[in-house]
């Protein structure tokens, strides 16, 4: 009681520290993951909670979740295409609804239902098929009509200005959305009480090996020794790669967001249109939160462009004509992944003690939970999780890609 | 707006033209590759580049030498037959 008046009248308040990381690196470390985002961090998390594991560096080349978990639009949903997908994506959807709880940290979990909109017959099969794959496997998804449509979203222009009528969608109940940092923030708060050491502003520039088996670790900040090195670098996957003399389908383009001001409340649900290369939710601040499809073209860097803009509000225009007036306030682009197959690519790799979460593309955040999980999994045992064996860089090698495009494209 | 410069019509807006990808020819010999590293590897780090790219209106294609870090385009040449 006194020391609650003390701290009520004291002037300055201490922030409660978030992470316990010392200033200076350790010689060695049993286990180094690059990339301090969602996943790298959940990753540590799990290692720690679930293997023991707790002599882990996290180390990033900029600050925690700067890089795509940061950037992302927040849609965490499991209506996959293919049932390695589905099985992987509803996984993490299980653990994303404990999050909360379990990280002792509210991120804003919020379920909203998902309508992928289907504009041409062509759509609608897809969707069907979707639906069909996603009951089978015991998750909450069905084709609904445009009544039903306009009666869970009645802003939306079923004609879509007269261009692309809506013929129906796909819907998805348990679809929702989170605070991304928190996320991020919420993992890294666990892991460091396990004892799992953040070093951010940390470089990673070269990968040592002794035959084809990791040894340490380069860093702007000194040698680390380490038998294992886990990347989980959205964006910079190649180049890591070429540290190891790997390599992968993996192309880097950039993909862009943006949110509007912020208005009243209005559209609760997620509402997504590959046809029309969008999709948007509202935030808990009232902002649309927007994105469309990747930029056409390989890029290394985080530029936004007018194109992007001008484009999305076009269509989204088409959807909601009413929004005419309502001007965007931020924009930016994130460095995607991506893959030929729109699968992740994850697990073992031909060198001994590095292991891959990678090929992220434009749909990692919704798995962040499962990726630490089976990525620790596969880290502590040396042998891929058994979530995620389809999801192998080998697969490239026997041409057994794992078909998710009409499932991943557009419609996060 | 980003503007190419079209050999054959001037200046036009990026949003014209869509993109094919690079420029990579199917060697004799694959030598050391497998036909599916071939098909599959790639190189995505910054660096200059050639792609393919195809002006929509006008129904021609360009091999576009570009710098993927910046994303300065150096050279735009009239792909010939």
């Amino acid at each position: 009681m006194i020391r609650l008046l003390k701290y009520g009248f004291s002037e300055t308040h201490a922030e409660p520290a978030w992470f316990h990381t010392p200033r200076e690196l350790k010689s060695s470390y049993d286990v180094v993951i690059i990339g301090a985002g969602g996943h790298g961090l959940a990753t540590a998390y799990y290692l720690a909670r679930d293997h023991g594991i707790t002599n882990v560096a996290v180390l990033d080349q900029s600050y925690i979740g700067g890089g795509n978990t940061g950037r992302n639009t927040t849609i965490i949903r499991s209506n996959y295409l293919t049932p390695e997908g589905v099985r992987f994506y509803d996984a993490s959807l299980a653990l994303f609804r404990d999050l909360s709880t379990e990280l002792e940290t509210n991120i804003f979990y919020s379920e909203r239902g998902h309508y992928t909109l289907a504009h041409s017959d062509a759509t609608l099969r897809t969707a069907r098929w979707r639906a069909e794959v996603n009951k089978h496997f015991g998750i909450d998804s069905e084709v609904v009509t445009p009544d039903e449509i306009k009666r869970a979203c009645p802003q939306i222009d079923l004609s879509c200005g007269g261009n692309h009528p809506i013929e129906g969608a796909l819907y998805h109940a348990p679809g929702a959305v989170a605070r991304h940092d928190a996320v991020a923030w919420g993992y890294g708060k666990q892991a460091s009480h396990l004892g799992v050491e953040i070093h951010q502003h940390t470089r990673v520039t070269a990968i040592e090996r002794a035959g084809s088996r990791v040894t340490g670790v380069v860093t702007s900040r000194g040698r680390i020794n380490t038998e294992c090195v886990i990347s989980a670098v959205a964006g910079f996957t190649p180049t890591v790669l070429a540290m190891v003399d790997l390599k992968s389908p993996i192309e880097i383009f950039p993909l862009q967001a943006c949110v509007t001001e912020p208005t009243k409340p209005w559209l609760d649900t997620i509402i997504v249109s590959g046809s029309l290369h969008l999709y948007v939710s509202q935030s808990s601040r009232g902002e649309l939160v927007m994105g469309a499809a990747v930029d056409p073209m390989e890029l290394h860097s985080r530029r936004s462009t007018f194109e992007f803009v001008s484009g999305l509000c076009d269509q989204i225009l088409d959807l909601f004509p009413f929004l005419g007036d309502v001007k965007v306030n931020r924009q930016w682009a994130g460095m995607a992944d991506m893959t030929p197959d729109f699968a992740p690519v994850m697990g073992t790799t031909p060198v001994d003690g590095f292991y891959l979460d990678a090929g992220w593309g434009t749909w990692g955040f919704k798995a962040t939970p499962i990726c630490g999980k089976t990525m620790a999994s596969t880290a502590a045992s040396g042998r891929d999780d058994a979530l995620i064996t389809a999801f192998n860089l080998s697969r490239f090698d026997n041409f057994q890609l794992v078909g998710e495009k009409g499932a991943a494209a557009v419609g996060h | 707006m980003k503007i190419i410069n079209c050999p054959h019509i001037g200046p036009r807006p990026v949003t014209e033209f869509a993109i094919s990808g690079i420029l990579d020819p199917e060697p004799e010999d694959l030598g050391e590759y497998t036909p599916a590293r071939w098909a599959f590897e790639r190189n995505s780090v910054a660096l200059e580049r050639v792609e393919w790219w195809f002006h929509v209106p006008s129904q021609l294609w360009f091999l576009v030498r570009r710098e993927t870090a910046s994303n300065t385009i150096i050279e735009v040449t009239a792909a010939r037959d």
